[in-house]
């Protein structure tokens, strides 16, 4: 169980991390989900060490970590948002010479390694330069280095920004496997839609969490009413007309093809939205983002 | 209208040795339009884009960009393209400000014009942050600076690769607001995503996978005609079909 208590840390005049306190139970998967500039980055950094904080407490199984965080660095596999490869080395030495760093045992290796790379769909690549890869191909293999080691708490910072839908679902899949198999994960991502594989989702903005809940619980209590409006002609059109009513303008967004709208108050404006086709929905994640993102006054 | 195809893509092909990472593509992109360029990872997508973009040297095949030869006359196609890559190439060690100064000096703008821009922006984004590293700003902020660099030679035809990958929901949203601006200021864009909800922002979508194009169309048309709900379904049929075939 790891615990944080009341982490701060300012630069200059900003805030990153305002007052932050929470609980990660063990096996769990903990899902950050925020703007750029959150400060997502900076608290998963205060937990390894990486940034000094200005005041706080961190627990590991219920004691004080105090300043030695080899505690939990020792037992934490960490991508940081910034990762590194080596360019010249491929795909398959770059798996080697992580193993070699974190002494991964040379007969759970081979095996590790190909299931690694097989799940991510890199095993065809495995002699290409990772410097070589494309974009999101990088991010498969600098994942698949982490996981190398198993360690028994694993770090993401967006682990899947620039990772294809698909391969998306297959890095969720992996991660949901290591949560059975006893990790206790931490995901920060700014994809909402993925933040739906999490135990505990916690919405930070501002360096303060603004939110926080298990899915159900944040599902249930969404406060709320959602309508998913298929529009007349072109979406973007559609959304600039209807902004220029004041009284729907901060209420309504874009996604896919439709338009949506949340309803917060009793008085609904939903009639004076041209539609083609309109339903009450249930919110997705993304929806009650949105939701608290805009209306922190109502958490 | 002069060209109503403003991009004309011609069996273009680039190999890395053996391997074929773009193989012999055509499609053309029309005036005005905006362009949803969708694939899995290593699909060819940035490489088509630097093809077309003179950024990478053809292998085989062409490009035509309003009747220009991007073999020939990439100088005199570059002058009306802008390019807002993957990674973001703004200089990690300079200001925002700095890099608009920088940028602004290889497109051959005028002083004036530079220092315009520099005002300008001041006006999205606080000038607090402007003044830091663009290695220290958060990359919603990062991708805003790239962006406007892009659009300061003012160009007609301009390629987005992932413009959005890494940024929230709400920025994410507002950047699309951004592009439709530039839609209706008669800009041209090809805009590569991984998110599928942003594929139907699309005025047409081409799915790549393997070098080879496996769909296009309006996506509209597309979900329709393969009875499909979701642009997920669609993607994922298009490679699977792909793959096992
Ligand atoms: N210099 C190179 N040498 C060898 N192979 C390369 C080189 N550059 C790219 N490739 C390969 O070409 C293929 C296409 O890469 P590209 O970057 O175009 O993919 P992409 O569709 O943009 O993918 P992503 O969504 O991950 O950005 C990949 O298999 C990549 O590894
Ligand atoms: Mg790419």
């Amino acid at each position: 169980m790891l615990e944080l208590d009341g982490l701060c840390k300012s630069y200059d005049s900003i805030k990153a991390v305002d007052n932050i306190s929470l609980s990660i139970a063990p096996e769990s998967l903990t899902v950050l989900a925020g703007a750029d500039g959150a400060g997502k980055s900076t608290l998963l950094k205060i937990i390894l060490g990486l940034v000094k904080k200005d005041r706080g407490k961190i627990y590991l199984d219920q004691k004080p970590i105090g300043s030695d965080f080899s505690k939990i660095t020792s037992i934490t596999g960490y991508m940081p948002e910034r990762f590194s490869l080596y360019t010249d080395l491929s795909v398959e030495e770059n798996m080697n010479f992580f193993s070699d760093i974190q002494e991964v045992p040379r007969r759970r290796r081979e095996d590790l390694k190909q299931r690694l790379l097989e799940k991510t769909g890199m095993l065809p690549f495995k002699k290409r330069r990772a410097g070589a890869l494309s974009g999101g191909m990088k991010q498969k293999l600098a994942l698949s280095t982490i996981l190398l080691s198993s360690p028994d708490i694993i770090i993401l910072d967006e682990p899947t920004t620039g990772v294809d839908p698909l391969s998306r679902i297959e890095f969720f899949n992996i991660i949901e496997e290591l949560k059975e198999e006893g990790k206790t994960i931490i995901v920060s991502t700014p994809y909402l839609d993925e933040a739906e594989k999490g135990d505990d989702i916690v919405f930070i903005k501002n360096g303060k969490i603004i939110k926080q809940g298990s899915i159900q619980s944040l599902k249930e209590n969404f406060p709320a009413r959602l309508f998913r409006i298929l529009p007349e002609g072109n979406i973007f059109k559609a959304i600039e007309s209807i902004r220029a009513d004041d009284e729907i303008t901060d209420n309504v967004y874009i996604r896919g093809r439709y338009i949506k709208y949340m309803q917060s108050g009793t008085a609904g404006f939903i009639d004076r939205i041209p539609a083609k086709e309109v339903k009450k929905v249930s919110p997705t994640l993304e929806d009650i983002y949105l939701y608290y993102e805009r209306n922190i006054n109502a958490v | 209208m002069q060209f109503e195809d403003i991009i004309r893509v011609n069996e273009l092909t680039k190999k890395f040795g053996a391997f074929y990472a773009v193989n012999r593509i055509s499609f053309n992109i029309r005036r005005g339009e905006i362009l949803g360029f969708l694939g899995p990872n290593g699909a060819g997508k940035t490489t088509t884009i630097k093809m077309i973009t003179g950024l990478l040297r053809i292998t085989s095949g062409n490009v035509f960009v309003k009747g220009l030869n991007v073999k020939k006359q990439i100088k005199q196609i570059k002058a009306f393209t802008g390019y807002m890559s993957q990674k973001f190439s703004l200089y990690p060690l300079l200001t925002s400000l700095e890099n608009i100064e920088f940028f602004g000096g290889i497109s051959g703008l005028p002083r004036k014009e530079i220092k315009k821009f520099q005002q300008q922006i001041t006006d999205m984004i606080p000038v607090k942050i402007l003044k830091q590293k663009i290695m220290d700003i958060p990359p919603g902020i990062k991708q805003q600076v790239a962006l406007f660099t892009c659009l300061m030679p003012d160009p007609d035809i301009i390629f987005l690769d992932e413009p959005t990958s890494g940024v929230d929901p709400k920025n994410r949203r507002d950047f699309w607001m951004q592009i439709y601006k530039l839609k209706k200021a008669g800009k041209t864009i090809l805009v590569t995503t991984h998110n599928l909800d942003e594929a139907e922002y699309a005025d047409r979508i081409i799915i790549i996978h393997n070098g080879k194009i496996i769909r296009q169309g309006e996506p509209s048309t597309l979900l329709k005609n393969e009875n499909m709900d979701s642009m997920e379904d669609l993607f994922k049929k298009a490679v699977t079909d792909h793959e096992t075939n």
